[in-house]
């Protein structure tokens, strides 16, 4: 039999609902409680999510090696021929070599930049269920980090600081749909509005229509005042495809983004900045083709024996 | 005795939050993965009464929305769980052709965990927030959607269990 429902129930359900929506008046009114109860709830799964880190970084990178077993193959074979002991030893290395590959990455960026950063290790990354794309790094107020801070890889912007706790930060990374930031272009200098669409790729919206935009075009952070929440010079993606419809009121296109999202390992956090604006420096340089050997062939008849009676 | 078994309910739930925030994100499954918490407040909610139900779905929903990951306002995860919660156990409670088979219950906590996704999007864009291109609501939509059908068999013995020694009901999954 259907339960029927009763009043009791249907009143209690009302009370529910209207709490709810008592909820969420309070928190788009600004009320500082919610915010404090978020702090302290963050402020608690902090060393949690440190020992979760921990205990599933295994897991998570057997999971990254089947998404790109392609890449990986000749690494997985090679891991194979070795004992469990030295496999075991090796994944810990692996982890600690991929770290220690970003951290000089962003340290290289930042070095020619000459940006003050504060690295950390990202111990969380958000639960995309709500659409919205997230990390938490291990490093927060203590380490000088506020909201609102530029954060980057060794390939450009990762995203900025939302929150800052004393112990962590929570990072909105440049591919939430929400994330807006003003970008130039490298070179001609033009400048637009960058939006995250939630993948790997943003939307480029340049503010003048007279110019123009081309595939393969570096798109570079044209910065804030005092460097927040934008540092000026970050390279943040490459344009893929230009939309050069005629009835657009703006020009627009697809940028990829240089860094990938989904295998942070570490990021830094730009803590502060000198006066000097790098400008196009830090435009990443494309990798040469080295050049092939040509070999020519020319081919001489001999004269055959017939010829000569 | 209802406000006892409700009280025992909270650790519980609390512990899968902390399972949830500490581990299930860590392992950044592609296209979204999964909410273990939805999941199991689902499948809760499924051999409840509609008012432990909502009840629950107001205690999980607060707890989602307490989390930092969480883009909306406080409330806005709560409002999504409570009618999700209330529909999935008013649409089984009392109902032995539902309740006595499993595989009706893993359909009604997928499809309860994409509808509710479907209903926290609509919400969002309600509230005027940003949400991404359509496709990429739709991709995530359909991969947790994947994700929640491979995971909701498999705890959905552990969370009948732990429900029956809870509320002492007899009859297990």
């Amino acid at each position: 039999m259907r339960y029927g429902g009763d009043n009791r129930g249907r009143l209690l359900l009302i009370v529910l609902i209207v709490t709810s929506l008592f909820l969420i008046t309070l928190d788009l009114r600004g009320v500082a409680v919610v915010d404090g109860i978020r702090n302290t709830t963050q402020s608690a799964l902090t060393p949690f999510q440190k020992a979760g880190s921990w205990v599933v970084s295994p897991v998570r990178d057997f999971l990254s090696d089947v998404t790109h077993l392609g890449r990986t193959r000749n690494q997985i074979e090679k891991l194979k021929s070795e004992n469990d002991a030295l496999r075991s030893r090796l994944q810990e290395r692996k982890n600690a070599d991929a770290q220690l590959e970003q951290l000089k990455g962003v340290l290289d960026l930042a070095g020619k930049a000459q940006y003050k950063i504060v690295s950390a290790r990202v111990i969380s990354q958000g639960s995309s269920i709500s659409f919205a794309q997230t990390i938490t790094i291990d490093a927060g107020t203590s380490s000088g980090i506020r909201p609102n801070m530029t954060v980057i890889s060794g390939f450009g912007l990762v995203g900025v600081v939302k929150v800052a706790y004393p112990n962590s930060a929570l990072i909105q990374l440049a591919s939430d749909p929400s994330f807006k930031v003003g970008a130039r272009i490298a070179g001609s200098q033009q400048i637009g509005i960058l939006s995250g669409e939630g993948t790997r790729k943003a939307v480029l919206q340049l503010l003048d229509n007279s110019l123009s935009v081309k595939e393969g075009d570096v798109i570079l952070a044209r910065g804030s005042t005092n460097g927040r929440p934008f540092v000026p010079g970050v390279p943040i993606g490459e344009v893929t495809k230009v939309d050069n419809s005629a009835s657009a009121v703006t020009q627009t296109a697809d940028v990829k983004y240089f860094v990938n999202f989904s295998t942070l390992g570490v990021v830094s956090v730009v803590i502060a900045m000198t006066e000097e604006d790098p400008r196009d420096a830090l435009v990443p340089v494309k990798p040469v083709a080295t050049p092939l050997p040509t070999v020519t062939i020319t081919v001489t008849p001999t004269p055959t024996p017939s010829s000569k009676g | 005795m209802f406000s006892r078994r409700f009280l025992i309910s909270l650790p519980i739930f609390a512990l899968v939050y902390i399972a949830q925030e500490s581990l299930v994100v860590q392992m950044r499954l592609p296209a979204g993965g999964f909410s273990l918490i939805v999941i199991f407040t689902l499948i809760w909610a499924s051999m409840s009464t509609p008012e432990i139900g909502a009840l629950t779905g107001f205690g999980a929903g607060l707890l989602m929305d307490l989390s930092q990951t969480s883009p909306g306002p406080l409330g806005h995860w709560t409002l999504v769980m409570i009618l999700a919660s209330y529909v999935i156990s008013f649409l089984s409670y009392g109902d032995d052709h539902v309740r006595a088979n499993p595989l009706n219950i893993v359909f009604l906590v997928v499809a309860g965990v994409t509808l509710s996704q479907i209903f926290f999007a609509l919400l969002s864009l309600l509230l005027g927030e940003q949400l991404g291109s359509f496709q990429n609501v739709l991709f995530i939509s359909a991969g947790t959607a994947f994700w929640s059908a491979i995971v909701t068999p498999l705890v959905l013995p552990f969370v009948s269990r732990l429900h029956a020694a809870v509320f002492g009901t007899v009859s297990r999954i």
